[in-house]
């Protein structure tokens, strides 16, 4: 028998660990460990348990049962400081900034305090820092000021100032274009050959798959396997995930009807990161807008709406749009789904039923009063075609998936009879396999009643698969069209890529600050 | 940093104007004997107020202050009696510190342990303490050693030494905040509790800290209060809602992690000085409040004023400025 060579080092292993909140068993008895050098991805919907076990690992929850170790010691204590001192690092998925101090404050608040330079030199430090992992940001600027894909990166650098034996990687690239991924993935790379533990969680599979060496699979809070990435398929890993395999992952489209009216009509508008733009889009039709992330295409969406500032014409169903303030193009029929679905699109602590009728309330309302089985009348149909899973409709919508979240705010436009074109930013950000599905097909069937619906998607894949004709900005204008039947992740990543010939993602978000 | 100053100029600014109207109508107000008494009257609320500031930087409120101060009051009445002297005088003004760190445990505890909302936590705290003293003392009762009186008022010319001591902490406090990693730590806490707890600090250990020492500081302020009055009086404290005035005039956010010791212990004694002139010109007091109220939003809007412009402006140059800027240039393919 020959000697077996050296095992690589277990520097991050959780063992039998269970968690329960209330009821619900949020982890069963699951153990992953992650060596050193290696990059392990952690997949599974939303609500199986990646994010409790993240939280467990990195000291933030304590576990029911089972234990963590990280670097071979025991984390006894449960808090994120422990964790830190025992050389775990942690990206956040909804990050760790304190917005109103600056950048190299922000820095210097993330580095163990032995590691710290004298106060006085933070902001030289910071720069150096920064430059170390190839990011160039204004130290001195607030960190709110900063894009969300700059934020993101930011926060990633921060995890590895801490200089950690296990980093932890939640959800890394949701505000990050192509490029920026890579770029991210480069720096990932290059950590795990210096021998660092990379736990890796993404709800992207093709992303998470191109660097991952060994993937565990969770589902229901229970572990579903690891294995080498090498030997698995997307296909694959999205069965294990749901449990069954995806018939078609896009509702079916109709053909193109070219003559179709055209619903909202865009002339020449422009405000503070866009334009100027002109566009139209026809009845029944879903126009995609691609782009790298802070490429204005948020701006532009908002501003249709009515939310941000802009000038220039739009119109709707002919008539002209007012976009001054939200009430225009609500008024007019112009809805928004709004990417921040916690800060601007639900009220979190009032129920599923509150929240999808808060804007048809006057119709629901008898003499001023509204009837709460009214309101449940009214939305029992839509919950179930959107299938949003829920205990009752009395629930908080806080305590919901991220993807029933959104399920629960496309209930609205549904609701009302008036709508005409729906704005959708980042439809299925942090919803699960499963639930895309339903949203994908709720925002088909309203195209298919005549409504008209722009979506703006950093996933490339998800606009390919769902759009009519997806067109590409860049610094604020489109720069290219890509009809139907041209439409696939490949060319408009490669127009996204193509569109930016010449200009570092760094170049174009300093250009926002 | 900039935004920082603004309110101590503002305060100093009224500081000065008010004085100066003050001195044109009435001569008497510039006297060394009327400025001394401004002074010594003025140092219960900066103190009390330089602690609510504490508490407000976590993102807190402590209105359970005025409260504490009336329950030093008292004590001090039963520990501080004239007869006592020399070891036990001082251990009974420790007493009153004593006071304050208990009560500033029991706030904290209210808060980081029962997560109660610190002013429904405080205002359960406030109502104890009032009917604490009450039990204690029904009516106005019990002499307070003079001799701590005597001590406190010294001072050269009109300025107590106590007032030297105030600034001084007030600067140092400020630098302390600004310019130090533990200072920028208690910022972070203020500011946002979940990232600075995501990078390892203790914020459960700094709102503790804060609270304790703002009931630490309301227990001085007592102390000066008990000096003052000489007589250990269970309704004298009132200052709850003007020390948070003047921690928010000094600068200092409701939503946590802004303010400053200085700007607040100058807002303090201008919100005193309101007191002090009004009877200058035999006008009634009710007006001080009303002045004060108004202030107080006038300077909240001031303070913001910055933000609001400077977001006006960019927002208009950039949208004015985007097509001079990409007209002539061809979108790249």
């Amino acid at each position: 028998m020959s000697i077996p060579g050296p095992v690589p080092l277990e520097v991050l292993s959780a063992c039998g660990v269970s968690k329960a909140f209330g009821a619900v068993q949020a982890l069963h008895d699951v153990s992953v460990t992650c060596r050193a050098g290696e990059i392990h991805a952690l997949v599974g919907e939303n609500g199986s348990g990646k994010s409790t076990l993240l939280g467990i690992a990195s000291g933030f929850l304590a576990p029911d049962e089972g234990t963590v170790e990280i670097g071979g010691s025991r984390l006894q204590s449960h808090s994120p400081a422990a964790a830190r001192r025992l050389g775990l690092g942690i990206a956040y998925q909804d990050y760790s900034h304190v917005l109103d101090l600056s950048v190299a404050e922000n820095l210097f608040l993330a580095v163990p305090v032995e590691a710290r330079p004298p106060y006085g030199q933070m902001e030289s430090w910071a720069e150096a820092t920064l430059e170390e992992f190839n990011l160039i940001l204004p130290v001195t600027a607030p960190t709110g000021s900063l894009s969300l894909a700059q934020r993101q990166f930011l926060e990633v650098v921060k995890a590895l100032l801490t200089r950690p034996k296990v980093l932890l990687l939640d959800e890394p690239t949701t505000a990050l274009g192509p490029e920026a991924v890579e770029q991210l993935h480069a720096l990932v790379l290059e950590q795990a050959r210096a021998g660092v533990a990379i736990v890796y969680v993404s709800h992207r599979l093709p992303e998470v798959l191109a660097v991952a060496d060994r993937v565990t699979v969770l589902r229901d809070g229970v572990s579903q396997g690891t294995f080498p990435a090498a030997s698995v398929s997307e296909d694959g890993l999205v069965e294990l995930m749901i449990g069954r395999p995806l018939a078609a992952a896009f509702p079916e489209r109709r053909a193109p009807d070219a003559d179709a009216d055209v619903l909202l009509a865009v002339t020449g508008l422009q405000g503070e990161r866009f334009g100027p733009i002109d566009l139209a889009v026809r009845k029944g039709e879903i126009l995609g807008i691609a782009g790298a992330e802070g490429n204005g295409q948020v701006q532009f969406l908002r501003a249709l709406a009515g939310v941000e500032r802009a000038v220039g014409r739009a119109s709707c169903d002919g008539a002209s749009l007012d976009t001054r303030s939200p009430l225009g193009p609500l008024r007019a029929g112009v809805v928004l789904l709004s990417g921040d679905r916690r800060g601007e699109a639900l009220f979190p602590v009032l129920s599923v039923r509150a929240n999808a009728t808060v804007p048809v309330l006057r119709r629901l309302a008898r003499f001023g009063v509204v009837g709460h089985r009214r309101e449940r009348r009214a939305i029992a149909d839509l919950v179930e075609r959107l299938r949003v899973r829920m205990g009752s409709t009395e629930q908080p919508v806080q305590s919901l998936s991220g993807g029933n979240q959104q399920k629960v705010s496309l209930i609205r436009p549904f609701l009302r009879g008036d709508v005409k074109v729906i704005l959708a930013e980042e439809p299925t950000q942090g919803v699960d396999v499963g639930a895309r599905f339903d949203i994908y097909e709720a925002l088909r069937g309203k195209a298919d009643e005549g409504l008209a619906a722009i979506v703006k998607s950093s996933d490339p894949l998800e606009l390919a698969g769902l759009c009519d004709r997806v067109v590409v900005m860049s610094r604020g204008r489109i720069v290219e069209e890509i009809p139907r039947h041209e439409l696939g992740e490949r060319r408009i990543v490669e127009a996204i890529v193509g569109s930016r010939t010449g200009v570092t993602a760094r170049d174009d978000d300093g250009a926002q600050a | 940093m900039k935004r920082g100053w603004l309110p101590l100029a503002l305060m100093t600014t009224l500081i000065l104007a008010l004085g100066a109207y003050a001195e044109v109508h009435s001569s008497a107000f510039l006297g060394k004997q009327n400025l001394n008494s401004l002074l010594l009257e003025a140092m219960p609320l900066i103190v009390v107020s330089m602690g609510q500031a504490t508490a407000l930087l976590v993102g807190g409120f402590d209105i359970s202050v005025a409260a504490l101060m009336t329950m030093c009051v008292v004590t001090a009445s039963f520990t501080m009696t004239p007869s006592s002297s020399g070891i036990t005088l001082v251990l009974g003004a420790l007493a009153l510190v004593g006071v304050g760190v208990a009560t500033g445990m029991f706030n904290a505890f209210l808060i980081r342990v029962l997560r109660l909302p610190s002013i429904v936590a405080t205002l359960g705290t406030l109502s104890v303490l009032e009917g604490a003293s009450l039990l204690l003392r029904s009516y106005p009762n019990g002499t307070i050693n003079t001799d701590v009186t005597n001590a406190l008022n010294s001072g050269v010319t009109f300025i107590p030494f106590a007032f030297v001591g105030v600034v001084a902490l007030a600067l140092l406090a400020d630098g302390w905040l600004y310019r130090t990693r533990t200072g920028l730590a208690f910022r972070a806490v203020g500011l946002d509790a979940t990232s600075s707890r995501r990078l390892g600090m203790s914020t459960g250990r700094t709102v503790l800290l804060a609270f304790v020492l703002c009931s630490v500081m309301a227990s001085i302020a007592g102390f000066y209060l008990a000096a003052e009055v000489q007589v250990g009086s269970p309704i004298i404290g009132n200052q709850a809602l003007e020390s948070i005035a003047a921690a928010v005039l000094g600068g200092a956010s409701l939503a946590g992690g802004k303010g400053s010791f200085f700007g607040t212990m100058l807002a303090a004694l201008f919100l005193t000085e309101i007191d002090n002139v009004l009877p200058l010109f035999q006008e009634p007091s009710e007006y001080a409040d009303m002045t004060i109220g108004v202030l107080i939003l006038l300077a909240l809007v001031l303070y913001q004023a910055p933000e609001l412009i400077a977001r006006a402006r960019t927002g208009r140059q950039r949208v004015a400025r985007l097509p001079a800027e990409t007209a002539g240039e061809a979108p790249a393919a």
